[in-house]
């Protein structure tokens, strides 16, 4: 039985037995090759889910969603969630047990593991001229994609994505059930792209300039904060104007609301928006790159987030999305914590 | 007017619009967008399509309406900030961007008429490029009533006949660019007519995604308003605005007061982008919020596109140029959610 | 280009405030006279995007009748940012204002006929202008009441000027929950319109208030025998532009700021309920 296989009986197995309640997975996309996410409620559907290079989604945002949903219906729900949960993605579902999001026990996690290689990038692949594809697979060391004119088959570490190519951690250490193997890799050393940036840009001035341009060019459509599990604030900082609202929320908690950032897309708001948002991330975001994906003005967002990750990392020692019986970054201390940060 | 343009010639066309500011398509930071084009720079019209469409020339993401300035207990002075753009021409325009703006016309041009608006797009020329093949996937213009080879919205449409261009003029600012290039164009000749009738027809017959049943889809849509399936279909949603902001039709926009500063209050009234996806769009003081679902206000983007706009103006709104189905991070697919819908429906389900 | 966009607000002097309710869902009237003798005439229903420069613009319901020339009203309810900042005006204050927007109360047609008017809490500055000029031209209409309720007495607008209406119509007033002193109907409005029972005969009935008293006014209005366009309320939205272009204030296919705020039921009924 293959990896696919046996997720999908598993998956039909646990909904079967009313074991959880729905699972989160992948399933073939309407628009071409990628998968999308889906949630699956009957044992029947397990046959739709899929396990491929496309599933580049970190599915840990739907568990929030569940969770806000259930909190707004008042609900408490009697069984747990299944969630297909990467090596990235299985890291942020224990960042959000490390927050006391949702406790271990209301989620069960089916592990993949993405063994040698990881997610394909669509434009390092558009760069190949396949022209139009159907689908993607694992083989091995390699992606086999399937065009209107036959099959290709192409070394993964041409097209990974550099998330992928760096991944520190691609086997989903925390599971309930985990397919496909831990496996040694070999690709590129981690913060990769972080080192090549900064070797490119050797003076902050330079760094200034280039980060500055970036966020000309943002418009604000917020793509990066909507598709991050660990955005879950329902008042936002940069719309701190709009927020929950209850029934017993007055006037006056509503005019006093400041507004730190301006809606409008001007460097400044959009450079206070995207540095502030980075720094809330620090030592939670575990690098699944997917705001650096969806970015349609491609602004790479990973540089800022694995910037601090990396400090987190070599100043603290502390692993985001480890285990979850660590405290979570900013909640823990310990007697020899550096404070050389603070002059 | 009909003319022949060496793609050898293309620049020196440009050259000859100094009293315009020229854009064209340029890959810049790993997209396609509009880039100014200064003098010496090149121009290569071979972009697919620009991820953003061209609708910032019109409709800028932020538009100045007005400064205040206000001591307290006095009245405010208010200067109205007013664009003063130079004449633009933006090359490269797709069809279904050149279609995108007669939309935009029909929000900005119609009962009130906004000034802001109608001030850009006096100044601006689009010289379009047609389709010879479909510059993505996701196209899917002829079963919106368009063509890859339409000229609406366009005031020149260009074609593509390998070393050459077709340039025809639409309209009457098209003619003025082209009687400024003068001689740089040529008669076409009778290959030119053939080619170009035979590239249009090909362009025209390519196989693209389609709306199934367009005439029907607004009444079918408007009995669809209980389906189930627009929950269904909204629930990977995660409520960013790539899919409206893309969008060349899609004009929501925030009203805000930015203040520089407080006392003497000094700052300026500003129109911003918004949209229908964000959560709070539509929330009341009170909370209350009328489209306070994921599957509301999916409901809400794809009758607007498909339903409301053919409702208030006898066309719809989307023009198939498939930005939204390409960049949407969790693959919403505008096509299959309203063929998904209208069959169901039809089928009784 | 010198003439005003849309956008752009005329200028108002504050020339008068009171409280109407103090306290929670505090509610002021203002009268606002327009500078520099630029102003605009408005039909009953229509509304004007007012603002406090620096703070925000909020889409209010014009409560003066078009009679009055020499100022403005508006009654508004505190709930957010924007209100708030009007909270905060005094007399002499500048503000923004800009409109007539929105469509009005078919009055012409109601000639000769029996008006009843339901409001509930702050739903009644919006058809105040009606039942203004309906009782300052009353030769043209039959009887008139005005069924309006607040969840407490201290929560009821327009105190006195109800008070001097006893005279041209009838009032039926009430409160949700009894309280020491109140000796009118105390239930929520749709109920004191079944315990009047108004008839249907020759009438047009015209509501507006929250969201919910509005469907129940217009369920019990139906079983007293008024047919759909013989019913009239104002709906409302969160609106940001007034012009029907930001998008935002839809019911389907009509922006509320546009082909509203004002509808008959018939009319209503065919549009989505998404408001």
């Amino acid at each position: 039985m293959s990896n696919l296989e046996a997720l999908r009986d598993q998956a039909k197995k646990l909904l079967a037995k009313g074991e959880v309640r729905a699972v989160i997975g992948y399933r073939k996309g309407s628009r071409g090759m990628a998968a999308e996410p889906v949630v699956i409620t009957r044992p029947e559907e397990a046959a739709t889910l899929v396990w491929d290079p496309t599933c580049f989604h970190n599915l840990a945002l739907y568990l929030v969603e569940d969770q806000k949903r259930l909190g707004k219906e008042k609900q408490k729900a009697d069984k747990p969630i299944a969630i297909v949960a990467k090596g990235c993605d299985a890291r942020a579902i224990v960042v959000l047990m490390q927050e006391n999001y949702f406790k271990r026990e209301d989620v069960y996690i089916l592990g993949v593991s993405c063994e040698t290689t990881g997610m394909v990038d669509e434009r390092k692949l558009a760069c190949l001229g396949f022209g139009t594809l159907q689908s993607a697979s694992f083989r091995g060391d390699d992606f086999v994609f399937s065009t209107v004119s036959g099959e290709k088959r192409v070394a993964a570490s041409e097209v990974l994505a550099d998330r992928c190519l760096e991944c520190r951690a691609p086997f989903p250490k925390v599971h309930d059930v985990v397919f496909g193997a831990e496996k040694a890799r070999s690709l590129a050393s981690p913060f990769a792209a972080l080192l090549q940036f900064e070797k490119s840009k050797t003076s902050i001035a330079d760094r200034w300039e280039f980060w500055q341009h970036q966020f000309e060019r943002c418009i604000r459509c917020f793509a990066c904060r909507a598709v991050c599990p660990m955005c879950y604030c329902e008042e936002c900082i940069v719309d701190s104007t709009r927020f929950v609202v209850a029934p017993d929320t007055t006037a006056e908690e509503k005019a006093n609301r400041l507004r730190w950032i301006e809606r409008s897309a001007t460097q400044s708001d959009n450079m206070g928006y995207h540095l502030t948002r980075a720094l809330h991330l620090a030592g939670r975001c575990i690098d699944c790159g997917e705001c650096d994906r969806v970015c349609p003005v491609r602004i790479p967002l990973r540089l800022l987030n694995t910037r601090l990750e990396r400090e987190v990392r070599e100043t603290f020692g502390y692993d985001p999305g480890a285990s979850v019986d660590v405290a979570s970054f900013v909640s823990s201390f310990r007697d020899n914590d550096p404070g050389n940060f603070i002059r | 007017m009909e003319r022949i343009l060496d793609k050898g010639h293309l620049l020196d066309w440009v050259a000859t619009l100094t009293a315009w500011e020229v854009f064209a398509p340029g890959f810049q930071d790993g997209i396609w967008g509009y880039q100014p084009v200064s003098p010496s720079a090149e121009v290569r019209l071979e972009h697919s399509n620009t991820v953003q469409p061209p609708k910032n020339f019109t409709f800028p993401q932020r538009e100045v309406f007005f400064t205040y300035d206000q001591i307290k207990g006095e009245a405010p002075k208010i200067a109205p900030i007013h664009p003063k753009p130079k004449q633009r021409v933006v090359f490269g325009v797709r069809p279904c961007d050149g279609r995108g703006l007669t939309r935009m016309d029909r929000v900005f041009n119609e009962q009130f008429q906004d000034s802001y608006y109608q001030t850009r797009r006096a100044g601006l020329a689009y010289v379009g490029l047609s389709c010879n093949q479909p510059t993505g996937p996701n196209c899917f213009c002829k079963s919106v009533g368009g063509s890859p080879v339409s000229s609406e919205g366009l005031d020149v449409l260009m074609t593509d006949l390998g070393d050459r261009y077709w340039v025809s003029s639409v309209t009457d600012l098209g003619l003025a660019l082209l009687e400024v290039g003068g001689s740089i164009f040529s008669e076409p000749a009778q290959e030119d007519q053939n080619q170009v009738r035979a590239t249009r027809i090909a362009a025209v017959s390519h196989p693209q995604r389609a709306v199934q049943n367009t005439a029907v889809v607004p009444s079918v849509l408007k009995e669809s308003f209980s389906s189930p399936l627009w929950a269904a279909l909204a629930q990977p949603c995660i409520g960013c605005g790539i899919c409206t902001f893309l969008c060349p039709t899609c004009h929501c926009f925030d009203i805000n007061d930015e203040n520089a500063s407080s006392s003497p209050l000094r700052g300026s009234r500003v129109r911003t982008w918004d949209n229908c996806q964000f959560p709070d769009f539509t929330m009341h003081s009170s909370g209350h919020n009328p489209r306070g679902t994921l599957a509301s206000r999916l409901r809400q983007r794809v009758c607007h596109k498909f339903q409301y706009f053919h409702e208030n103006f006898g066309v719809l709104q989307c023009t198939g140029c498939g930005r939204c189905i390409s960049e949407c991070p969790v693959g919403i697919d505008i096509l299959s959610v309203v063929n998904q819908v209208c069959s169901a429906q039809v089928n009784g389900e | 280009m010198g003439d005003n966009s849309i956008y752009q607000p005329k200028l108002a002097e504050v020339i008068y405030i009171k409280d109407e309710v103090t306290g929670e869902r505090a509610i002021k009237t203002f009268h606002v006279q327009f500078l520099n003798g630029d102003g605009f005439e408005h039909a009953c229903g229509q509304c004007a995007m007012i603002s406090v420069f620096g703070r925000g613009e909020a889409m209010i319901s014009i409560a003066s009748p078009p009679l009055i020339k020499e100022y403005k009203q508006f009654s508004i309810m505190r709930a957010g940012r924007v209100t708030s900042a009007f909270h905060e005006l005094k007399v002499g204050d500048v503000i923004g204002v800009r409109g007539p927007y929105g469509n009005s109360f078919p009055i012409g047609d109601w000639h000769g006929k029996n008006l009843v008017f339901i409001g509930g809490g702050c739903g009644l500055a919006p058809i105040w202008p009606v039942i203004q000029t309906a009782v300052k031209t009353q030769d043209k209409f039959n009887r008139i009441s005005v069924f309006y309720g607040g969840r407490s007495a201290r929560d009821i607008m327009y105190k006195t000027e109800l008070e001097q209406l006893r005279a041209n119509a009838d009032i039926y007033l009430s409160v949700d929950k009894s309280e020491e002193g109140w000796h009118e109907y105390c239930g929520f409005v749709p109920a004191n319109i079944m315990d009047k029972a108004p008839s249907a005969e020759n009438a047009v009935a015209i509501t507006c208030g929250p969201p919910i008293m509005i469907k129940f006014v217009i369920q019990n209005l139906k079983k007293l025998g008024f047919s759909d366009d013989r019913i009239y309320t104002t709906i409302e939205n969160k609106m940001k532009c007034g012009l029907g272009k930001c998008g935002r204030c839809n019911v389907g296919k009509d922006y509320v700021c546009v082909s509203g705020p004002v509808y008959s039921w018939d009319k209503l009924k065919t549009l989505p309920e998404e408001y």
